[in-house]
């Protein structure tokens, strides 16, 4: 028998065919997010554990607030609301706090919540030292006063405090698993839904089911919510566009796919990005440690065309690190270093570098493409960038360490008690090389002290900042997240992703 | 034969010992700041400090691997420094997804590759140069840029098939295929490509051997000639070929995992390693090369069975 071209088509084909049948077959399952009643969503981290000591601000956020209720609720826009402490009031020099709480909800074990079960998960807090330990740093004592009330006494004022309470510090876990091992796979809180192990993959999948019984059903608007682990922006994308997910985070150059596919784009503007300028004494760069070297970089940087150019003009341009609805936002500081690289030479010659000086900074994959750009932007005033690759996990660690005088980074642009905390007072974390000034002291302490008005007494704190150039604010990013129609949503204030209770079935 | 088998048990230890060992080295060396990584940007230096012995990452390198491969030899391979996860657990629960892949696509791969290198050798002409230009084609495109086309096209424009995995406890097999056949394909068109290739030129160097001039001559079947005498002799070509795409494999369908977003091997490999979580890497790691040792094995087995002249005697 020889093979004649019929035989060898018929060959050809069938091999086709067994290598789709034998791994085929099947098909559609790209419909997941259909039912109205079930939420999807596509994270870019993964949940390490369950254990809410260890819970962190930003992404994985909605992990904790399905299964765990916390004390204080924070509404997308930023208002404080009602959850397990239904009212709370500060004594006259804001160092007491008065909690008074629920008497109605029961644990995932049956354990009823009452005002030990609260003092417990805060105490277990400041003990665990967990990813957000900072949170609970003013905290000295927790007292029961009642079943249903409790005092929170401070060691000095903390503006954020009542902020941090519908953080990773206000979630309540039962108190019969707090500091258990188990509670790191399986998570006993009081939050409107369940986790379902049965069903979840851990680095994969997390399944969370409604629970029965719970005291808000506003807040209980599906009947099964699954979070996806996507590390891939490609996948995450795909997932989203294909009906798979129903939302997930982007970047601006995907979204612009998402948005082709019809897929609705909430933005809203998290994180500030630039260049911390951490050696403000001069300890390894001693160049930096001259306030007119600070300005003339702030100068030599065009930020409308690096926005356009590498962020798709996804964002506004900045020259401060306070957010518009922190309340220490200034519009008119926005005009101090407009693009004038002529100037920056300028103030370069009078510090006494007019032959410039050389900046070493960190850098990982993600700011590869802008650091090339700041690079090119500092040769142009004379300033030499030169770009040591270390690994992604490294940066911060090594950046707290003081390892570097300056960073390309992203912050995200908190309340302004929690950002000075974060990035300007002695204690912050990026604040390595510890800067301070007795004029810079005075003002934090006025925010600390101003109750009420703590934010317009950050303002001054803010004009500090800026005026004397502590950081390279270039711009602050559009958070690009993406849902189909089938639901609706609201970006959460300074957060990176959604809160969960801020989805809803499309109407 | 058992001495064979026994004496590439032992050559595949003393791979095994001397990966570990050497993975274990870069590993000592290339993971810094793993503690604090554990904890936490807040973590005081002394919680650092504190957190380091626990791990023993504040002894020497020798003391800690012996430590580490007296408790493997045991079957205690640890659990992980991030998620407390054993690391026996992650890994029985992602490696039969990176099996599926790897050996679904091998098989595709073997029966493809076989038949179309036939027809191409005995049918020369058009389907030859198909199969030649495919093979320089199949070569040039990477197969993470074949799985991104192929969820372009399949997943989301036609909706055949999901774009990322749809695998978990609750589905059943239909979600399994469904979300594997796109990798797979990704995965195996370099490998038919190249296969073919190899079948294709060993089939025609048999085909001008004597002894199908002999068989012919005694009136034997032209199919039996080719299935049973010349693709025999053959194999032994395409069989090594075969085995290097499937250990490259284990390392390519890294990515394809990503893409696909699917909980295998990869992901888990990528991640343990980009955060220097030791226990992980190490069980990833001893997993990869028993499988490959494994693999090894096999195809020396198989080509003595097919190959009397290879086989040791």
């Amino acid at each position: 028998m020889k093979f004649g071209p019929k035989s060898t088509v018929v060959a050809v084909l069938t091999a086709a065919a067994l290598a789709l049948t034998a791994c085929g077959g099947g098909g559609g399952g790209g419909n997941n997010g259909a039912a109205a009643t079930t939420l999807t969503l596509g994270s870019v981290n993964d949940m390490k554990t369950f254990d809410p000591t260890d819970a962190h601000i930003g992404h994985t956020m909605p992990f904790y607030q399905a299964v765990y209720d916390s004390l204080i609720r924070r509404a997308p826009g930023g208002e404080l609301e009602p959850m397990l402490a239904t009212e709370w009031t500060y004594n006259e020099d804001h160092t007491v706090l008065t909690l008074k709480l629920r008497t109605d909800v029961t644990f995932s074990d049956g354990t009823k919540f009452d005002a030990t079960a609260a003092k417990a998960n805060l105490d277990r807090f400041k003990e665990a030292k967990g990813q957000d330990a900072y949170q609970a740093a003013s905290l000295k004592s927790v007292d029961v006063i009642d079943p249903a009330t409790i005092t929170i006494t401070l060691n000095a004022p903390d503006p954020a405090f009542t902020y941090y309470l519908t953080q990773a510090l206000g979630f309540v876990a039962s108190p019969k698993a707090i500091g258990t091992e188990g509670i790191k796979t399986d998570p006993d809180g009081s939050g409107p839904y369940v986790y379902d192990k049965a069903s979840s993959v851990k680095g994969s999948q997390y399944v969370f089911t409604k629970r029965e019984g719970y005291w808000d059903k506003d807040l209980q608007k599906f009947d099964k919510i699954t979070i996806k682990y996507l590390v891939d922006l490609t996948a995450r994308t795909n997932a989203l566009v294909s009906g798979q997910v129903d939302a997930a985070l982007l970047d601006p150059k995907s979204g612009k796919q998402a948005e082709g596919s019809g897929m609705v784009a909430h933005k809203s503007q998290v994180d500030w990005h630039g260049i911390l300028l951490f050696d403000r004494d001069g300890a390894i760069t001693p160049a930096l440690g001259d306030v007119k070297v600070r300005q003339a970089i702030n100068y030599a940087f065009d930020r409308k065309t690096i926005l356009e150019q590498q962020y798709l003009n996804e964002g506004t341009v900045t020259e401060q690190v306070f957010g518009p609805e922190s309340g220490a936002y200034v519009p008119e500081l926005d005009n101090t270093y407009p693009y004038d690289p002529a100037k920056a030479k300028a103030l370069l010659a009078e510090a006494g570098y007019p032959d410039g000086f050389t900046l070493k900074i960190p850098t990982v994959a993600a700011f590869d493409g802008v650091n090339a750009v700041y690079k090119q932007q500092l040769a142009d005033v004379g300033i030499k960038l030169e770009t040591e690759t270390i690994p992604p996990a490294n940066l911060v660690s090594d950046m707290a360490a003081g390892k570097y005088s300056a960073a390309t980074f992203q912050l995200y642009q908190g309340e302004p008690w929690v950002a000075i905390n974060q990035m300007v007072s002695t204690s912050a974390l990026y604040n390595p090389f510890k800067s301070e000034t007795p004029d810079l002291t005075a003002l934090i302490q006025a925010v600390q002290n101003g109750g009420d008005k703590s934010a317009d007494e950050a303002k001054k704190v803010n004009e500090y900042l800026t005026k004397n150039a502590w950081f390279l604010p270039l711009f602050r990013l559009n958070q690009m997240y993406f849902s189909n129609k089938k639901i609706d949503v609201q970006p959460q204030l300074q957060q990176a992703v959604p809160s969960i209770y801020n989805y809803a079935p499309a109407k | 034969m058992v001495s064979f088998i026994l004496k590439r048990i032992v050559s595949g230890i003393s791979v095994l010992v001397a990966i570990s060992f050497f993975t274990y080295c870069l590993l000592y060396f290339s993971s810094t700041n793993i503690a604090r990584n554990i904890l936490g940007e807040f973590a005081s230096q002394e919680q650092v400090a504190a957190k380091e012995v626990e791990l023993g990452l504040d002894r020497p390198l020798l003391v800690r691997f012996f430590e580490w491969a007296g408790q493997a030899v045991q079957g205690n391979f640890g659990a992980s420094w991030f998620n407390s996860e054993p690391v026996i657990g992650a890994i029985t629960t992602r490696l039969p997804i990176t099996l599926t892949l790897v050996v679904v696509a091998m098989l595709c791969i073997t029966i493809v590759a076989t038949l179309l290198g036939m027809a191409a050798a005995i049918k020369r002409g058009w389907i030859d140069r198909l199969v030649q230009g495919a093979a320089v084609l199949g070569d040039a495109i990477p197969d993470f840029v074949l799985g991104i086309v192929l969820v372009a096209v399949f997943a989301i424009n036609l909706h055949f098939f999901p774009a990322t995995s749809s695998i978990s406890p609750d589905a059943g097999m239909n979600a399994w295929v469904a979300s594997m056949t796109l990798p797979v394909i990704a995965l195996l068109i370099n490998g038919v490509a190249s296969v073919a290739q190899q079948v294709r030129s060993a089939v025609i160097k048999q085909m001008e051997r004597d002894y199908v001039r002999t068989l012919r001559s005694r009136g034997i079947p032209e199919w039996e000639i080719l299935f049973k005498h010349v693709l025999r002799s053959a194999a032994p070509a395409a069989l090594t070929v075969l085995s290097l795409k499937f250990v490259g494999m284990l390392g390519g369908v890294v990515i394809i995992e990503q893409i696909f977003a699917l909980p295998g091997m990869g992901a888990l490999a990528v991640q343990s390693t980009s955060m220097g979580d030791i226990p992980l890497v190490m069980g990833v790691v001893l997993y990869t090369v028993v499988i490959v040792i494994i693999v090894n094995l096999l195809v020396d087995l198989i080509n003595g069975w097919l190959n009397p002249k290879v086989r040791v005697s």
